[in-house]
């Protein structure tokens, strides 16, 4: 491409490094929003105000931060469900239901301590709390173990039986919560039994303790693929499975290992967004809203491309413009949509720049016509 | 087209000057050469001498910085391939452009301005039939491509651009993946090709003996420069390596003979099924002891690499038993076996012997991360293993800009030799090596070569698979043709006959009859 005296080039690179990455998708952010404040123009909306009342809300506001970050939480569970087995090369698109069933599993332990019966019953938190939280991840891992195993033993696609798992995990909800379901609300509404006081769990200023939980998890993942053998194994796979084979690493043993951590992770989403967060503390009627939003975790996991700690920032910016945007949505009076909208536009905003991973833009001098013609890049 | 009519002698390309940079190299630079009609004129370089970019400037793939081309006498400039096959040039890629779900003969008219919308097969046919005769092809035109044996699809290859009405003919090295009698024929092909004063271009980085027995002329590149143009009477093997390395290289490998000691590995009646669920290996019976090699002479196809993947635990046994230091590991997990001494140099050294995302690092730890010494408490010592792969680095002269580059930077060359030390730097008490030196050039095929002597030196009993039949030869105790997945029979090194093993090989059980 020609610009005045000057030519810009696309050279291919090898390797782009972290601070390369992270600037290239903050670009890829600012170029969404740009290309977006189209459709706030349009709508009638001075886009910079639109956005500052989305930021303001979401990031700076004691009402609108402890719902971000609740919903990051619950989204980096989702993205490390993702990302765990991305890094052995195989797809988990079943987050949602290892979520639906995660949170199935943790009102199973409250039905079984007896919290059913009332709001008001005294069950032991200090046990019935970790129980919860260690019942979501193994409903989540046997769900997503199912897909593994069957990758690793018979070669079957993971992709498929993880997206299919998912209905029988939707339906399974609705078979235990509606319609006189063993953990239907008394009341009758499609939802439920409400979490019982005496578990509610520890909060910091409505902020969910899951919180510690997902950063520490972040850490631990980090470090899992940089320095063990475990993640190397891993990493070795996702590679290559050819060569992860040839040098002793067993196919059956990571499939099955990276969909059973990945599993659990999602059905500790599960716990926590029915049985953590404030304000929620039972099965929703719209738990299926919730599962939808579950699959965010892949879109996080490709644009940090399946780093724990990168996937932290990425999260939390979902998690900031889904609440965010719902909430100006009401506040400027703007068409309903307008949230799903945008995250749209910036996940194939996000996902477009990613060619500048492999491609890097050169500016230079306009030599000759004649070398520009012989230019042998990516244009050719 | 330009190129019409040629007579005897005349010249139909000449390059003059072609300069190709690309960032940080110059792979091109400022090369001449001329080929006339009805000669074979080699060029002769090793990996990395630019033979491959020259190759696509020929072909229009590339163009070049500076410098012209020149067809049967005019200026000429290629946009792309179509433009250089349009003025009469025809490539023979290496690996094969071919569509393997197609016959032959689909594959040949396939992008023919003849073949159109309605495809005429029948006349087709004939007249690719016709250039077979003629030139001394046999290949059976209604086969899929995935069903024909590696030589003929080069056939194919060769039958395409001559149907396209090739008349400079470039070939990738193109006896590299032939048998003996497949190389024979296709020799004798070229040399009728000549007769109808067609210009022949072999690219070759090794068998430099087929260079000599062939080529009228040969230029050779160094380094993206011509160092030598001579005709091929005035050369020698010597002289030509001496050219393409830069130093003297020692060619005929003297057998070293070690002591042998223990038996290492038994194998009986080893039976496996291929890819596909045929018999690949029918009851295959040998043993190794410490300080041999054990070579296995065969075309490719014949159950070389079933028998490798088996013994490396890649592949299941149907039959037999395999017996490692007096211990059965028919069955045993691939991992088990390197920790009980295996080492394994497979033939696939891109997708399978290396990951080229990871770092060489990374590519050493393949065969540490199970090691207490290197692993402890899961926790991988990557400091460690980075003090060894600057050694292994070091030792084998891999040229490489660090430790923690990507594998996939390396030549072919140099990964090679990073992988041989990386398994050797086990000290494995069994070597496998599959086609070790396939693709190599002349100075890398010698280092890979000497460090297997070393390796046999220090009493490792060693598994060489290999198409080279001089590379059998020169360096095995014990040479074992191999044909569909029998073996027909053990031989002494000394004793072992080219003529015979060639024999062998293509499945004569005595070994007394000559092809």
């Amino acid at each position: 491409m020609r610009i005045g005296s000057y030519r810009l080039r696309m050279e291919k690179r090898l390797t782009v490094s972290g601070w390369e990455a992270a600037t290239i998708s903050v670009l890829a952010v600012i170029f969404a929003l740009a290309l977006f404040s189209i459709i706030f123009v349009l709508a009638g909306v001075n886009p910079l105000v639109a956005y500052r009342e989305i930021l303001s809300y979401a990031f700076a506001n004691p009402f609108g931060l402890p719902p971000t970050i609740n919903r990051f939480i619950f989204l980096l569970f989702c993205t490390f469900a993702f990302i765990i087995p991305f890094r052995a090369g195989l797809w988990n698109i079943g987050m949602a239901g290892q979520f639906y069933v995660g949170a199935l599993c943790a009102f199973a332990v409250l039905y079984a301590f007896g919290g059913k019966a009332s709001r008001s019953a005294d069950l032991p938190a200090e046990i019935v709390i970790p129980l919860m939280l260690l019942a979501s991840a193994l409903g989540g891992a046997i769900l997503a173990g199912i897909a593994g195993f069957l990758k690793g033993k018979l070669n079957i696609n993971e992709i498929v039986v993880t997206m299919m798992l998912n209905f029988i995990a939707y339906w399974l909800v609705s078979f235990m919560i509606k319609e006189g379901g063993p953990f239907m609300n008394p009341g009758g509404r499609g939802e439920s039994f409400e979490l019982p006081a005496s578990v509610h769990p520890p909060l910091f200023n409505d902020v969910a303790f899951t919180l510690l939980l997902a950063l520490g998890i972040a850490i631990y993942l980090s470090f899992l693929f940089a320095r063990t053998r475990t993640g190397y194994q891993i990493r070795a796979h996702g590679l290559s499975p050819a060569a992860a084979r040839y040098a002793g690493v067993s196919t059956v043993k990571i499939s099955l290992l990276v969909f059973v951590v990945g599993g659990a992770l999602a059905g500790l989403a599960g716990y926590h967004y029915f049985a953590a967060v404030p304000g929620v503390f039972k099965i929703a009627r719209n738990y299926g809203q919730i599962g939808d939003l579950a699959f965010y975790g892949i879109i996080c996991g490709l644009i940090s491309l399946a780093d724990p700690l990168a996937a932290i920032p990425v999260a939390l910016l979902f998690a900031g413009l889904t609440v965010g945007g719902r909430f100006v949505q009401g506040q400027l009076g703007i068409g309903f949509g307008i949230d799903y909208a945008l995250l749209g536009v910036l996940m194939i905003t996000l996902v477009a720049f990613q060619f500048f991973y492999r491609y890097r833009p050169v500016l230079e001098r306009n030599v000759q016509l004649e070398e520009r013609l012989e230019d042998v890049g990516v244009y050719r | 087209m330009v190129l019409e009519r040629v007579e005897h002698g005349d010249t139909v390309l000449e390059a003059r000057g072609i300069t190709k940079r690309f960032p940080g190299v110059v792979a091109n630079d400022r090369i001449d050469f001329e080929i006339k009609a009805g000669e074979i004129h080699a060029i002769l370089g090793e990996n990395g001498a630019g033979k491959t970019t020259l190759m696509n400037i020929l072909f229009g793939l590339y163009q070049p910085d500076e410098g012209e081309i020149w067809i049967g006498g005019e200026h000429v400039r290629f946009r792309s391939p179509l433009d250089a096959i349009d003025l009469g040039i025809g490539m023979v890629h290496q690996n094969r452009k071919l569509v393997s779900a197609h016959t032959a003969l689909e594959n040949i008219i396939l992008g023919h301005p003849h073949a159109g919308k309605i495809l005429d097969l029948k006349r087709a046919e004939a007249e690719i039939s016709d250039l077979c005769n003629r030139y001394g092809f046999s290949v059976d035109l209604k086969a899929k491509v995935w069903q024909l044996a590696e030589g003929e699809k080069q056939v194919v290859e060769i039958l395409k651009a001559l149907y396209r009405g090739a008349k400079i003919l470039i070939l990738d090295e193109p006896t590299s993946a032939l048998a003996p009698p497949e190389t024979k024929r296709l020799l004798a092909s070229i040399q009728a090709m000549t007769e109808d004063e067609l210009a022949i271009v072999p690219f070759i980085t090794h068998k430099l003996p087929i260079v000599l027995a062939v080529s009228d002329r040969v230029t050779v590149l160094r380094q993206g420069k011509v160092t030598a143009r001579l005709e091929t009477e005035a050369a020698t093997e010597q002289s030509l390596a001496k050219e393409m390395v830069g130093r003297e290289v020692i060619f005929r490998l003297e057998r070293v003979k070690a002591e042998t000691g223990q038996p290492i590995l038994e194998v009986e009646n080893l039976t496996t099924l291929s890819d596909k669920g045929y018999l690949a290996l029918k009851g295959v019976s040998f043993s190794i002891s410490e300080g041999e090699i054990l070579g296995i002479a065969g075309i490719s196809g014949n159950g070389q690499q079933e028998l490798a993947e088996v013994l490396a635990g890649l592949r299941q046994a149907e039959a037999g038993r395999v017996i490692l230091d007096g211990t059965e590991i028919t069955h045993i997990p691939t991992l088990e076996r390197w920790q009980r001494g295996m080492g394994y140099v497979p033939a696939e050294r891109v997708d399978v012997g290396s990951i080229g995302d990871f770092s060489l690092v990374e590519n050493v730890t393949m065969n540490y991360y199970f090691d207490d010494e290197f692993c402890r408490g899961g926790v991988v010592h990557y400091r460690d293993i980075r003090k060894l792969t600057k050694e292994i680095v070091a030792e084998y002269s891999v040229a490489t800009t660090g430790p923690d580059c990507k594998a996939k930077t390396l030549s072919g060359g140099n990964l090679q030799k990073l992988i041989l030390g990386r398994v050797l730097s086990r000290r494995p008490r069994l070597l496998i090596a599959n086609l070790p030196t396939q693709g190599l050039d002349v100075g890398a095929t010698e280092f890979v070569r000497n460090k297997l002597i070393e390796a046999k030196k220090e009493k490792a009993g060693i598994l060489l698979l290999s198409e080279d039949l001089d590379e059998i030869l020169s360096l095995s105790d014990w040479v074992a043709p191999i044909y569909e997945g029998e073996l027909m029979g053990i031989i002494p090194g000394e004793e072992a006959k080219r003529e015979v093993v060639g024999a062998m090989m293509a499945g004569s059980v005595s070994g007394s009859g000559t092809s």
